[in-house]
C-alpha cells in the first residue's frame, strides 16, 4: 500500500512491458533463455509452475532497481502482471498432447468468441485465469538470513518475505474456486465470476445484456465442471526453538499453499518459505466481533526444506573469511579442541578426540563395492559425575545433525528402526530410530552399559556396516545409518574399582569394544590440586555469580560448525612414502602386544583403519589434501593416550619408570634406523607416540647426558649417542 | 493501602470505594471534565491523540510509539496516588465493573498468543481517529490508504497459581466484593471454604484441613490433562473455576513495549481499559466452516463474557513482596531483623514438634532463591527433603507444616505424589496445536513459588510412559530449576525459581533434594497464630531478607576454600554441587541475620549445622 503511494499511480501496462522484456530477454549464467524455456515446457503441458526468481531479476542485464523494489513491495499485484506478460509470450506447443475436458471446453468457448468480444459486460468476458494452464510464483532472493516469524512486523504487509520455521499443522488439500462459471437458464450465456477471497457471494441473476434488456432475471446455474479450481492447503508454521528469546513462547503463522505448492510440507518439517505477507479481513459476523483486527497469513511462493547436514552447510561471506584466518593460525587444532565444552575443565586429549569425531574421515568405497566407514566411534567411560553426559550433550549441540539418547531409555528398536502400523491407514510403515535419524551425523548414546544385551547386537551392524537391516512384518530392508557413535558408559560396579583389571571394570564385550576407534577412561582421582581448583571455582561462582574467566576466548559453536563443515569437504589421501611408516608403526604395536604377557587390547586390522581414519581427520583439520607424518604421529599418540587412560596403573607396576622407558625407546629407535644421531624433533615424535610429555623427555636427556650415554646439542637439543 | 486491619473492614471500604466511583462519574458528567481517568480512560487517550494530531504530528509516525497518552496516566496513577482508586479486576468485581473503564489486573503470564494487527488510526472524513486501547470500532471495513495498521501483543494471564487468600484480603479487598446481594455472600463463603486458610481459620487450623485438602485435590484435577476441544475446555475450565474458585483469566493486550520486558510466568500488574463484552456472544453455528479447523479465533476459545480483555496502558512487574500488606512498614535494623528471626524460628520449631535442627533448615529453605545461573547450575537454590515421616506423623506435622508455609508465603502449591498422580498428571505445560494454546501444567509456577511434595503416599507400582516423564521433570526441576515445556516438535527449557520441600519416609530418590534432614519431632505444639502483627512481620522478613546482597571477603574466602578442600579430601564422594550447597547455606544464614557479608561466625554455624545433620543421617 505504501509502495503505491511512494511512486504515485502506477502504469500497470508499462509494468507488464517491463515484465515481458525481462522474461523474454533474461539469460542465465549459461546464456540460456531460462524463462522462455520454461514457457515452452508450460506450453507443452509438462510443467505448471513458472517460478520467477527475484535473484534473476537482480542479475538481469537491464536491472531496474525500482522495478525490483516494486515487485518485492507489492508482490501480489506483480504475480498478475507477470501472468499477463506470460499470456502474451506463451509459444505454441511443440509437442502434441491429448486434449482433456478443459481443452474441449476452451475450444467451445473460443467458438463463441465473437459474441463475447462484442459484449462490454466484464462478467461475460472470459477471465484470463480460466485459460491459463500455468501458475506464477515469485521467489524471494535466497541471499541473507531469512526472517524469524517474530521479525515479520506490520510494515511488511503486502511484501515478499522469507521466513524459516517448523511446520506444526497441515490441513487437507481442498479445492479452492478461482473462477466460478455459471450458465444462464434463459439466455444460455456463460457468466464468469473471479473469486479472489476464500468466501464469495454466488451470483443468482444473469447480468448479461440480453437478460437485462428482456428483464427476465435469468436464473444462473453454477457449472462446477467448467469452473476453475486451485489446490489449496493451509499450514501452520512455528518459530524454531533457537529463534525464540528466553522466556517466550514460539510464535506461529498461518501459511496458505496453493496449486503446485500443496502437499510439499508435513508436520515436523523444518522449512524456509518465501511468500507474501497478507491480511485477511474478517468477513460477515466475525468482522463485527473483531472490529478492525486483521488476521494475517503468508501466501507461500516457494518452499525449501532445511537439511541440516554438514555437506549442505552454506558458508556465509564473513564466515569464510574467519575460517581462512583461523586456518592460517597454526594452533587451530588445540584452539578448536579447547572450544568444545569450554566450561568443562581439563580433559584436553578427550576434547581433541571428540573434535576428530566431529570432523571424521572420508568414506571410502573400494572397487569391489566394499565400503570403509569414515566415521569415528568413541567411547567415554568413567566414574559418575565426571561430566561425561555434559560432554555428550555439548557435542550434539555443535553437530548440525545429532541425536542424543540413553541406552536405558531406548530399546533396540528405538535405536535402529521399527515397523509400525499407521493408525489411520492401517499400513505398515517403517520408522527410523535414533541411529537412522542421525544418518550423516552423530549419535550420542549415554549409559551405553545399561543397554540390554539384545539391543546391543543391533549396534554392531551400525558401527561397522553403517546400515540398519530390518526384517519384520513382511518388510525386509536396510536403512542407511552413516553415523558416528559417541557412547558414554559407567564402569561395571558403578565406580571404577582399581583393584580389578580394566577388562573387568569395562562391562562391554570385546567385539563391541574393538569397534570403537578410541576408548577413554575418565577417573575421579584424589588430587589436592584438583580439589583446590574445584573449591576455588565454587567459591568464585558464589561470589561473582558467573564462571571464572577461561583464560582464552572459546570459539562460538557456529564458528566451530562452519570450520568443521569446511574441513569435511576435503578427502585427504595417504601419500606413498607414508605407507611404510604407518605399516611399521602398526607392526610395532602388534609386536609389543605379543611381547606382553597380559595383552590389554586386541590390535587388529581395525586398529590400522582407526589410525588411518584419525590421521585423515587431522589432515582435514589442516585443510590439507594429503596426510602428513605429523598427523599419523598425533593419531598414534591419541591412541596411546587412550590406552594409558585405561592401563596407566599397569605401567607403573611394570617397574620401568618413565625416564628409563624414554631412554629405551630412543635407543631402540636409533638402533632400528642404524644411526647415531637423533634429532630432537624425531625424539619428541617417538616418545609422544608412547604417551610421554616433552618435560619428561628433557629430564631424560639431562639425566642420561650426565651418565655420558649421549651428548646433547646445547641449542637444538639433538642427540648423539656415544658409542660404547 | 494504609489500612492496618483492612481484613475486617473490607466490605465496607469496598462499598465506599464503589460509591466514590459513582460520585466521580456524576461529577464528571456535571462539571464536564474532558475525561476522567477511572471512568473514561479512552477519553484521555482520544484527547491526547487529538492534541498530538493538532500539533502537526503525522499519525504514520505513531506506529509502535506512544504519542503522549501514557504520561497523563502515569501522572494520575503515581503522582496523584490514583493507583489505589483503580478497581482490581477479579471474578467478583468482573460482575459490576463497567466496560471501558480503567481497571488493574494482577496475574501471571501463562501463555503468549502472538501479535495482533489492527487498524490503529484511520481517517474518518477529514479527521484522524485512533482505535488504540479499544476492542472494536464502528469504522467501515475495507482497506483504504488512510489506514495505519499497527500491532499489539496478546497475552493470556491467569491469577498466580497457588496464590493464598491472605494476599488478597487486605489490598485486593478494597474492591474485591461489592457486598451486594446474597449471591455475592454465598460466593465469598464458598471461596473461603475452598481455600481453607483465611485469617479467621488460622486460629483453628485443624478444622479446615479436611476441606482444604479436598479443595486442593479438586484443583489438581482441574489441572490434569485437558487437551480436548478448546471450547469445552475453555468453558468447563472457566465455568468450573468461576463457580468453584476465584479464577478469572484475562487476555491482556500490550502496546508498544519491548518484547524482552514481559516474559512467560512473570507476575505483573496491568493497568488498562477493560472490555467485558457480554452482548457479542459467539454463535456456534456461525463459526465458519471454511476454516478447515485450522483457524483459532480468540473469541471462540475465550468467550468474551468469560474472559475479559484488558488493553494495557501501564504495566509493572510484581515481586513476592508486592503481595504483602504494605501497611506494615518496618525499619530494617539488624536488631529488629534478628528479633523477627528468633520469633519465626521459634514458630517453625513448634510447627516441627520441637525439632530445632529441622526448623533451622526450614528457615534457610524458605529464604532460598535462585540468584544466578552459572553454566547449568542454579546458584542459590536449596531444596529440602525432610525424611522420617509416616502416615501418622504426616497427618499431624505434614498438615501443620503445610498450613504454616501457606500462611507465610504468598504462593504455595502442594503435590501429593502417588503412582496414580505421576501417571496421570500433566506436570509440564504442553503446546496443543489443535487449539494453538499452551496447556498449563502443574509445574508452570511463578518465580518465588513454594512447592511442597508429599512422597509419603507413594506406594509400589508401575509407572507409565507419562509417569516416567513426570518423574524426570520433577528431578530436573530439583537439580536444575528448569522445566521442559513440550512443544511437540521440540522441547524448550524454561528456567524457574521454586522452593521445593519434600516430605518422605526415607531419603527420596525420585526427588534428590539438596538437603536431606531426618525429621525428629519430640513434642506436639499448637501453631495457632494469635499475633497478626508478628505474622505480618514474618511475611515481610521472608520476602525481603532473601533479596539482600551477599559477598565473601578475601580473608574468609581463604578459610572457606581450605575447609572445602578438607571436606573433599575427607569424603571423595563430595562433588562440586555439595560444595556449592555449603556456600549457599552460608549465604542464607548470613542473610537470615540481615547481614550481607559472610563472617567466620556464620561459616562456623554452617559447619556445625551440617555436622548435626550428618550425625542424624548416620
Amino acid at each position: 500500500m505504501s509502495a503505491m503511494k511512494d511512486s504515485g499511480p502506477l502504469d500497470f501496462s508499462a509494468e507488464r512491458v517491463l515484465a515481458k522484456e525481462f522474461l523474454a530477454n533474461f539469460a542465465d549464467a549459461n546464456g540460456e533463455a531460462k524463462y522462455l524455456n520454461i514457457l515452452q515446457e508450460v506450453a507443452n503441458r509438462r510443467v505448471r509452475a513458472v517460478q520467477i526468481d527475484l535473484e534473476d531479476v537482480f542479475n538481469y542485464k537491464d536491472l531496474d532497481e525500482d522495478f525490483l523494489r516494486r515487485i518485492t513491495e507489492n508482490t501480489r499485484r506483480y504475480i498478475g502482471i507477470f501472468a499477463d506478460a506470460i499470456d502474451e509470450l506463451i509459444p505454441e506447443p511443440t509437442e502434441a498432447f491429448i486434449d482433456d475436458d478443459h481443452d474441449i471446453l476452451m475450444t467451445q468457448r473460443s467458438d463463441d468468441g465473437p459474441d463475447t468480444v462484442d459484449n462490454p459486460d466484464p462478467r461475460q468476458r472470459m477471465p484470463p485465469e480460466i485459460k491459463r494452464y500455468f501458475e506464477v510464483y515469485i521467489r524471494a532472493s535466497s541471499k541473507g538470513r531469512p526472517f524469524t516469524i517474530r521479525e515479520v512486523k506490520a510494515s511488511y504487509i503486502g511484501q515478499l518475505v522469507r521466513i524459516s520455521g517448523i511446520v506444526t499443522r497441515c490441513s487437507d488439500v481442498k479445492p479452492l474456486m478461482q473462477v466460478a462459471v455459471y450458465t444462464c437458464e434463459d439466455c444460455g450465456f456463460e457468466i464468469y465470476q473471479e473469486v479472489t477471497a476464500r468466501v464469495f457471494m454466488p451470483l443468482f441473476e444473469c447480468p448479461s445484456q440480453r437478460c437485462r434488456t428482456n428483464q427476465t432475471k435469468g436464473n444462473l446455474i453454477l457449472q462446477l465442471r467448467a469452473s476453475k479450481f486451485l489446490k489449496f492447503q493451509e499450514a501452520k508454521l512455528q518459530e524454531l526453538a533457537e529463534h525464540v528469546p528466553k522466556g517466550h513462547i514460539p510464535r506461529t503463522m498461518t501459511v496458505h499453499l496453493r496449486g503446485e505448492l500443496t502437499r510439499k510440507v508435513a508436520p515436523g518439517d523444518v522449512v524456509e518459505l518465501s511468500g507474501i505477507f497478507l491480511p485477511i479481513p474478517y468477513t460477515g459476523f466475525r468482522a463485527m466481533r473483531a472490529g478492525l483486527v486483521a488476521d494475517t497469513f503468508l501466501e507461500a511462493m516457494s518452499i525449501t526444506h532445511f537439511k541440516k547436514k554438514y555437506e549442505e552447510y552454506e558458508l556465509r561471506g564473513d564466515e569464510e573469511e574467519l575460517i581462512a584466518r583461523l586456518a592460517e593460525d597454526g594452533d587451530i587444532y588445540n584452539k578448536l579442541a579447547r572450544s568444545l565444552a569450554p566450561e568443562i575443565f581439563g580433559h584436553e586429549d578427550i576434547k581433541k578426540a571428540l573434535l576428530l569425531l566431529l570432523v571424521g574421515a572420508p568414506h571410502r568405497k573400494l572397487k569391489d563395492g566394499m565400503k570403509i566407514r569414515g566415521d569415528l566411534h568413541i567411547c567415554l567411560m568413567g566414574d559418575p559425575g565426571v561430566a561425561k553426559s555434559q560432554l555428550l550433550k555439548h557435542i550434539i549441540n555443535v553437530a548440525p545433525r545429532g541425536v542424543y539418547t540413553t541406552g536405558k531409555g531406548s530399546s533396540g528398536v528405538g535405536l535402529t528402526a521399527a515397523v509400525q502400523k499407521d493408525p489411520v491407514t492401517n499400513e505398515m510403515v517403517l520408522e527410523g530410530g535414533a541411529l537412522v535419524l542421525a544418518d550423516m551425523g552423530i549419535c550420542a548414546i549415554d549409559e551405553f552399559d545399561k543397554m540390554e544385551e539384545s539391543d546391543r547386537t543391533a549396534i554392531h551392524e551400525v558401527m561397522e556396516q553403517q546400515t540398519v537391516s530390518i526384517a519384520k512384518a513382511g518388510i525386509t530392508t536396510s536403512l542407511n545409518a552413516r553415523t558416528a557413535v559417541l557412547a558414554a558408559a559407567n564402569p561395571a560396579w558403578g565406580r571404577y574399582d582399581l583393584r580389578r583389571t580394566p577388562a573387568e571394570n569395562i562391562n562391554l564385550p570385546p567385539a563391541l569394544l574393538s569397534r570403537f576407534d578410541l576408548l577413554w577412561l575418565i577417573l575421579d582421582r584424589a588430587d589436592m590440586d584438583n580439589d583446590l581448583e574445584m573449591a576455588r571455582h565454587v567459591v568464585f561462582v558464589h561470589q561473582n555469580r558467573e564462571s571464572p574467566a577461561l583464560g582464552f576466548t572459546p570459539l562460538e559453536s557456529s564458528v566451530l560448525r562452519a570450520y568443521i563443515s569446511a574441513a569435511r569437504r576435503l578427502s585427504p589421501y595417504v601419500p606413498k612414502d607414508l605407507e611404510e611408516y604407518i605399516a611399521s608403526a602398526y607392526s610395532s604395536i602388534r609386536q609389543e602386544e605379543a611381547k606382553s604377557n597380559t595383552p590389554h587390547s586386541y590390535t587388529t586390522v581395525r586398529t590400522l583403519l582407526s589410525i588411518l581414519r584419525i590421521s585423515a581427520a587431522l589432515a582435514r583439520l589442516r585443510f590439507s589434501e594429503t596426510v602428513a607424518q605429523s598427523d599419523v604421529d598425533e593419531a598414534l599418540r591419541l591412541m596411546q593416550m587412550s590406552k594409558f587412560s585405561l592401563y596407566s596403573d599397569d605401567r607403573q607396576k611394570s617397574g620401568l619408570d618413565a625416564i628409563s622407558d624414554i631412554y629405551s625407546i630412543l635407543r631402540d629407535e636409533a638402533a632400528r634406523t642404524n644411526k647415531m644421531d637423533v634429532s630432537y624433533a624425531h625424539a619428541l615424535n617417538w616418545i609422544s607416540r608412547k604417551g610421554y610429555s616433552e618435560a619428561q623427555l628433557k629430564e631424560c636427556l639431562e639425566e642420561y647426558a650426565a651418565l655420558n650415554v649421549w651428548q646433547i646439542h646445547p641449542h637444538t637439543f639433538d642427540i648423539r649417542f656415544i658409542d660404547a | 493501602m494504609s489500612l492496618p486491619s483492612s481484613v475486617y473492614l473490607g466490605p465496607q471500604i469496598m462499598t465506599i470505594n464503589k460509591r466514590e466511583i459513582e460520585i466521580q462519574r456524576e461529577n464528571a458528567a456535571m462539571v464536564g471534565l474532558p475525561y476522567d481517568f477511572l471512568v473514561n480512560p479512552l477519553g484521555a487517550v482520544r484527547s491526547t491523540f487529538e492534541k498530538a494530531i493538532s500539533s502537526g504530528s503525522n499519525p504514520a509516525s505513531f506506529d509502535g510509539k506512544d504519542w503522549g497518552a501514557l504520561q497523563p496516566f502515569q501522572h494520575f496513577l503515581f503522582d496523584q496516588n490514583g493507583l489505589s482508586k483503580v478497581p482490581i479486576l477479579n471474578a467478583s468485581s468482573a460482575k459490576w465493573l463497567q466496560p471501558n473503564t480503567l481497571v488493574r489486573f494482577r496475574g501471571m503470564i501463562q501463555d503468549m498468543l502472538g501479535n495482533e494487527f489492527y487498524v490503529g488510526a484511520y481517517k474518518d472524513g477529514s479527521t484522524w481517529k485512533t482505535t488504540k486501547f479499544m476492542d472494536s470500532s464502528q469504522c467501515p471495513t475495507g482497506f483504504s490508504p488512510d489506514m495505519r495498521i499497527w500491532e499489539r501483543r496478546v497475552l493470556y494471564c491467569v491469577p498466580v497459581p497457588g496464590q493464598n487468600s491472605w494476599t488478597e484480603s487486605s489490598r485486593l479487598g478494597e474492591s474485591n466484593n461489592s457486598a451486594e446481594g446474597t449471591s455475592e455472600n454465598r460466593q465469598k463463603r464458598c471461596r473461603m471454604d475452598e481455600n481453607g486458610v483465611d485469617h479467621m481459620d488460622i486460629l483453628a487450623p485443624s478444622d479446615e484441613l479436611q476441606n482444604s485438602s479436598s479443595g486442593k485435590k479438586q484443583k489438581d484435577e482441574q489441572l490434569s490433562p485437558c487437551s480436548q476441544n478448546i471450547s469445552t475446555m475453555a468453558t468447563s475450565r472457566s465455568t468450573a473455576c468461576n463457580t468453584a474458585r476465584d479464577f478469572l483469566p484475562c487476555i491482556v493486550k500490550i502496546y508498544d513495549t519491548a518484547e524482552s520486558e514481559l516474559k512467560l510466568n512473570d507476575v505483573f500488574e496491568f493497568i488498562g481499559v477493560v472490555t467485558l463484552d457480554t452482548e457479542l456472544k459467539v454463535d456456534k453455528d456461525d463459526y465458519d466452516e471454511f476454516s478447515n479447523g485450522l483457524s483459532e479465533d480468540l473469541s471462540v476459545q475465550f468467550p468474551p463474557d468469560m474472559v475479559p480483555r484488558l488493553h494495557c496502558v501501564i504495566h509493572r512487574k510484581l515481586g513476592v513482596h508486592d503481595f504483602l500488606h504494605t501497611c506494615h512498614v518496618l525499619e530494617p535494623t539488624t536488631h529488629r531483623i534478628k528479633e523477627i528471626r528468633t520469633a519465626l524460628l521459634n514458630h517453625l520449631t513448634i510447627a516441627l514438634g520441637n525439632d530445632a535442627v529441622a526448623a533451622q533448615y526450614l528457615l534457610l529453605h524458605l529464604l532460598s532463591k535462585v540468584h544466578a545461573r552459572v553454566d547449568s547450575m542454579a546458584v542459590g537454590k536449596l531444596s529440602l527433603n525432610l525424611t522420617g515421616f509416616n502416615k501418622e506423623s504426616m497427618s499431624i506435622f505434614g498438615n501443620q507444616l503445610r498450613l504454616t508455609v501457606k500462611n507465610l508465603l504468598p504462593f504455595t502449591e502442594y503435590i501429593p505424589l502417588t503412582v496414580e498422580y505421576l501417571n496421570t498428571a500433566s506436570l509440564a505445560p504442553k503446546k496443543d496445536y489443535e487449539i494453538n494454546r499452551l496447556v498449563p501444567g502443574v509445574l508452570q509456577l511463578a518465580e518465588g513459588s513454594h512447592l511442597m511434595i508429599d512422597e509419603t503416599q507413594l506406594e509400589v507400582g508401575t509407572l507409565s510412559l507419562l509417569g516416567v516423564e513426570n518423574a524426570r521433570l520433577l528431578k530436573n526441576l530439583m537439580e536444575l530449576q528448569k522445566v521442559e515445556y513440550d512443544f511437540k516438535y521440540y522441547k524448550m527449557d524454561m528456567t524457574t525459581d521454586v522452593q521445593l520441600l519434600i516430605l518422605s519416609e526415607g531419603k527420596s530418590n525420585i526427588l534428590p533434594a539438596d538437603l536431606v534432614v531426618p525429621f525428629q519431632p519430640s513434642a506436639l505444639g499448637s501453631t495457632a497464630i494469635t499475633d497478626m502483627d508478628a505474622l505480618e512481620a514474618w511475611r515481610w522478613y521472608l520476602s525481603n531478607v532473601r533479596l539482600l546482597p551477599h559477598s565473601i571477603e578475601s580473608e574468609i574466602q581463604r578459610v572457606v576454600e581450605n575447609d572445602l578442600v578438607a571436606a573433599k579430601q575427607a569424603d571423595r564422594n563430595l562433588g562440586s554441587q555439595d560444595l556449592s550447597r555449603l556456600l549457599t547455606i552460608g549465604r542464607l544464614i548470613c542473610a537470615s541475620y540481615g547481614e550481607t557479608s559472610l563472617s567466620l561466625e556464620h561459616w562456623q554455624m554452617v559447619k556445625e549445622l551440617e555436622r548435626l545433620r550428618r550425625e542424624r543421617l548416620r
